[in-house]
Order: structure tokens, then sequence, then C-alpha cells
């Protein structure tokens, strides 16, 4: 069992002419299937270059798996398996060719390669296709292949940017089924995506960025935990309720003729029910609504 | 009987991985392999192969006359020198042209770069593997021709094949140099253009259009240089310069002598370095002459050779450098 972080950083910020892609960012994340969660141009990919070695940062510095990327980026990338967003495959090439190659390229002897890449597709379920060129090949089987090719190598960690990308409901569902499998042999995975639904069901740690800086980050359960939103129907006397939970520094607004409260634990669902009491309200209704990804990483992108 | 699906799970690898060198050898052995076509469908295998029983043909011809011939004096029958056959022919420069775009765009358009470059891999160690695969390449396709032509020539030659050997030994490290040199020449520039573009298409029709313009230009320069003498005035009176002697062709409504002789004759001019076609046969030249050969415009040259090493050494380098620039991010 590999220990210590995954990946940490310390300061790191990387301009491009006219923007800032990252800006001072220091985070340290622990192995595992960690979510890199952002809209597009938060600096996912650009973290993803810069662990690579791919790109360097202007300033600070950044370890994977406990190697300092701009010291020995070559070092580095052979921990990493790596699969891009974008098509990135050689559409006249059969799968086992490609991954194959791949594995060549990694440093692993040609009958090796050839091997281990008749695993990965099965471990994909790319079997029956491996010999078919990939250019005939669906979005979904493009994606296991570059899954496929990412892992051929035994990375420590592979770096999946955007894997369900372009896959209709149940050809995601498998990847996700397959990411979330990863964790299980042992390889941490670090998933960037603009799709909190994803993270939320795979991922057991979050790091949100937003403009390139960071948002949150912290275990998945511990951002679910602990928040979330409690709706109180009391008729149409909500005013008192809202004046007497603003007192007692509860935040809450009125919506849909519902008084919603930002609730932080169970003594918060306590202060409100008092409150209704105290007020003599009728209690109509007070159900709690599952937080998500997305109601924290509204809640503290664009904190209101 | 019942069948049974079996989860075979994730078995992690534990035998040796390589390093950068590792990687590099098979990204040649990757590189050679995509432009021979194998693992490939058949039509990527016909150029290749095509090209090569082409430049091979010559050699076989001559073999072929030499035997029946009944083997009589090696040299006596000689349709093609090796010299003459580390050479300029279209075939050559059309597998330069076919196969420097076929090993570089792809990995650009396919956009295979990034993952390639996810390996322990640096973009000089990409560069270094491209060439030297480009090289073994044109290499090999200019070497087997040569062999064949060697091998062919020792074992039908009357004097017997160790006799022909012995004779001939000295080409059995000139052809290699001049090949090497012809190699390295050719692949640099031709990889350098192929970096600029994605497209195949393109790369090989810019490589062409540059081995043929720049052919052109010098031609046209030398031309200027040249002055076409009658047989009267023998050539040996004029100092530097070379001599090419063209026997009249008998031209429709000429009353010359189709059996005369004339003679053109060059001041000596470096025009024929721009030719980049060419240039690698002017260094063939110096290894198989040990100096510039007296048939070519640039003979008669102050230091000719020392030019001719330069501009070639000048232009490989460059044509390095751009390819290093061109993948300079990747570098530690």
């Amino acid at each position: 069992m590999l220990t210590g972080p995954l990946l940490r950083t310390a300061g790191v910020t990387k301009n491009y002419p006219g923007v800032v892609a990252v800006e001072d960012l220091t985070l340290e994340v622990p192995r595992g299937v960690v979510g890199l969660v952002g809209a597009n141009g938060a600096g996912k990919t650009t973290l993803f270059r810069m662990m690579l070695g791919l790109s360097r940062p202007n300033q600070g510095t950044l370890e994977i798996c406990g190697i300092d990327v701009a010291a020995d980026p070559v070092g580095a990338r052979g921990r990493i398996g790596y699969m891009p967003e974008h098509d990135c495959l050689p559409l006249d090439q059969s799968a086992a060719d490609i991954v194959a190659s791949f594995g060549e390229l990694s440093g692993l002897r040609p009958r090796a390669a050839r091997q281990r890449a008749s695993d990965m597709l099965d471990l994909v379920g790319l079997d029956e296709a491996r010999f078919r060129p990939v250019g005939g090949f669906s979005t979904g089987m493009r994606q296991r292949t570059k899954l496929a090719q990412a892992l051929v190598a035994d990375p420590e960690l592979v770096l999946l940017d955007e894997p369900t990308a372009g896959l209709d409901p149940s050809g995601r569902d498998e990847m996700l089924t397959l990411v979330a499998r990863l964790g299980t042999f042992d390889i941490s995975v670090l998933l960037a995506t603009h799709l909190l639904d994803d993270v939320q069901r795979v991922c057991d740690h979050v790091v949100m960025l937003d403009g390139g800086h960071l948002v949150i980050a912290g275990s998945t359960e511990s951002l679910l935990e602990g928040s979330g939103r409690l709706a109180v129907d009391v008729g149409t006397d909500r005013a008192p309720l809202l004046a007497l939970l603003a007192q007692r520094a509860l935040v809450a607004i009125e919506s849909a003729g519902l008084v919603e409260v930002q609730i932080e634990g169970d003594a918060d669902v306590d202060a409100v029910r008092d409150a209704v009491a105290e007020l003599g309200l009728p209690l109509h209704r007070m159900s709690t609504r599952l937080t998500s990804l997305d109601d924290v990483f509204l809640a503290e992108a664009r904190p209101t | 009987m019942t069948g049974a699906i079996y989860d075979r799970g994730y078995r992690p690898y534990d035998g040796a991985v390589g390093g950068r060198f590792s990687a590099q050898s098979a990204l040649f052995r990757l590189s050679v392999r995509r432009a021979l076509g194998w693992r490939r469908s058949w039509r990527q295998k016909v150029a290749p192969l095509a090209l090569l029983a082409v430049v091979t043909v010559p050699a076989i011809v001559n073999v072929g006359i030499v035997y029946l011939s009944g083997g009589a004096s090696d040299t006596s029958i000689e349709i093609i020198t090796y010299r003459d056959y580390v050479g300029i022919s279209s075939a050559l420069l059309l597998f330069v042209a076919l196969t420097a775009p076929d090993i570089m765009c792809p990995d650009r358009r396919q956009r295979v770069l990034p993952l390639i470059f996810a390996r322990p891999l640096t973009g000089a160690d990409y560069v270094i593997a491209k060439v030297l695969a480009m090289t073994a390449l044109v290499f090999g396709f200019s070497f087997i021709p040569q062999m064949v032509l060697f091998l062919g020539q020792m074992l039908v030659s009357a004097d017997g094949a160790l006799r022909y050997a012995r004779d001939n030994a000295e080409v059995l490290w000139q052809v290699p140099v001049a090949i090497t040199a012809l190699a390295v020449f050719y692949s640099v520039i031709a990889l350098a253009i192929s970096s600029l573009t994605g497209r195949r298409i393109i790369a090989g029709s810019c490589i062409g259009g540059l081995f043929l313009i720049t052919s052109a230009v010098s031609g046209i320069i030398a031309a200027n240089s040249a002055t076409v003498l009658s047989r009267e005035v023998p050539p040996e009176q004029l100092f530097g310069g070379g001599v090419d002697r063209v026997p009249l062709a008998g031209e429709p409504g000429s009353n010359e002598n189709p059996f005369e002789e004339r003679f053109i004759v060059y001041d000596p001019t470096p025009a024929p370095l721009i030719n980049l076609a060419g240039l690698p046969l002017t260094v063939r030249d110096l290894v198989f002459l040990g100096q510039i050969d007296e048939d070519t415009p640039m003979s008669g040259l102050d230091n000719g050779g020392l030019f001719t090493i330069v501009v070639y050494l000048a232009i490989v380098s460059g044509s390095f450098t751009m390819l290093f620039l061109r993948y300079r991010q990747v570098d530690p």
C-alpha cells in the first residue's frame, strides 16, 4: 500500500499571455479517487499539464507521489497514466496495437506490452474489439481505449480528463463504474470534470477550482455532511420566523411558500424547531434537502 | 454444460520497466514499423516496397548483364558505379517525401503528442528517435540496392568472389559513409519540414518542392556561369571550373555533326550548394574521390570541399535546431 500524498502543491501559479490559468494554488491531496472539479477554464487541464511536466509553473512547486515535478519530470511521468479529454488515438490502428505501443513507450518490453494491452482491454471491456481499427469505434469504445492506454504501464496515478464527455447515460455509467473500480486496485485517480454528479458518485475526495483558484478541498463525505437546507412550511405567516432565525444567526430565505434555512448540523435543526414553537406557528412540514456538490460549489465559489 | 464469466480484475505489473532510453527505442521501432506499413493495411506497404524495388533494378540489371556476359572483367561492364548509385534518384526523393511526413505528421494531426509526452521521454528524445528512424529508413533504402550490386557482382565475377571483394574493398567503407551522410541530410530536412504541419500531403509537397526549387535555382545560377565551347577549343586550356561533355543529339535542322561533342565549361561557382537534393552528392564525391568532382560547376573552387562540409553541417544543425525548438515544451 502506497503512502504519502498523491499531489502536493505550494503557491503554484501559471500565467499565459493575458490569462492567469492557476493562481497561488496550495493544496495536498491524499491517495484514492479524487475529483478535480471546476467549470471550463477553471485550470483543471493546466494543472494536469503541470503535473505531467508538460508545462512549467511560473511560481511554486508541485509534487506527484513524492516526486518534485520540476526536478524530475520524466520520473513523475513514469508514475502517471494520462487520459486526455480530446481525441488522441491513431484511427488507422487497432486498439491492441495502440495500447501495446503506448506500453512500449512507457518502458515495457514489446512482449510484456502486448500482454498488458490485452489485459487492459479485457479490463475496460474491449476484449472482442481489440483487433478492429479505432476509427470504427464508438465514442464510448474510444474512451475505453484511452483509459486502457493510461493503465497499460501500471501507474500509481491516472489522470482522467473528462472521461465521461460525449458518452450516453449507459456509457457514462459504465465508465464511472470502471473509474470507481480503479480505486480498489490501489491505483489513485485524479478525475477532472465539470460534472459534479460524477464526482459525487465515485470520488472519495474533492478539489474544487474556480478561475484558477482553489475553492475548497476535502473528503466528499465531509463536504456533504453537516450542511444542507431545511425546508420549513409554517403556512403564510413566515415573516416572524425569518426575523427570529436571523436574530439567531441562521441564514434563512423565503422560497416557493417555504422558509429555507441553511443548516450546518443537527443543532441547527433543533434551533429552527424551537423557533417555530416559540412563535406558536403551525408546523405543517419540516424536511431536509440533501446537499449536493453543486450546492457546495455554488456556495463556496460564489458566496452571496 | 454451463458457461462462466470470469472477472480477471486487475493484475499489477511487476516486470522490468525501462526509462528514457527504452521509450526512445520504442519510438524508433514504432516509427520504422509505421513507415514500412507493418501492422497496417496492404496499401501502406505498397509504396515503400515498390520504390525499393525500383531503386534495386539498376543493380539487378548490372549483375544480370555481367552474368550473361560470362562474368567477364568486372570493370569492363559497369552500367552503374557504386559512387553513382549513392545518388539522387526520383525514387529516393519520393521515398523521403512520403516517409518523413508519415512518421511525423499523424502524431500532430491526430493529437497523439500529448499521449506520447505523457510517457517518460522528453522532446529531445522524441526528435532523436524520429531522426534515427528516418535516417535508418533512408539508409536501408539506399544501402540494400548497393548490397545487391556488390554481392551480385561478387558472385558473378569471373575473377572469383574473393578477388572481386579485395579489388573493391574501399567501397565497403565509402558506400556506408556516403549513404549515412546522405541519409542524415535528407532525413533532418524532411522531418523539420514535416514538423511544421499536421497534414502529410502538405509536408510531402513542401519537401518535394524544396528539393525541386533549390535544384532549379542552383541550375540557373550555374548555367549563367557556363560557357558552351566547340570541340576546337580544348577545355584543358581553361582554368578551373567543371567540364560537361554533351554529345549533340542531331537536332532537326541542325547542320552540326551529331557525333561531335560540345563542351560546357563552368566558371567555378558554389551554386550547387544551394541544391538541397544535390548537396549530399557533393559530400559523396568527397568520400569517394577525396575532392570535388571535376565535372561539376564547383570544381576549381578554392576550399570547395571545406565549404561543402560547412554548408552541409550548417543545414543539418539548422534542421535539428528547428526540430528541437518545435518540441521544446516538454523538455525539463
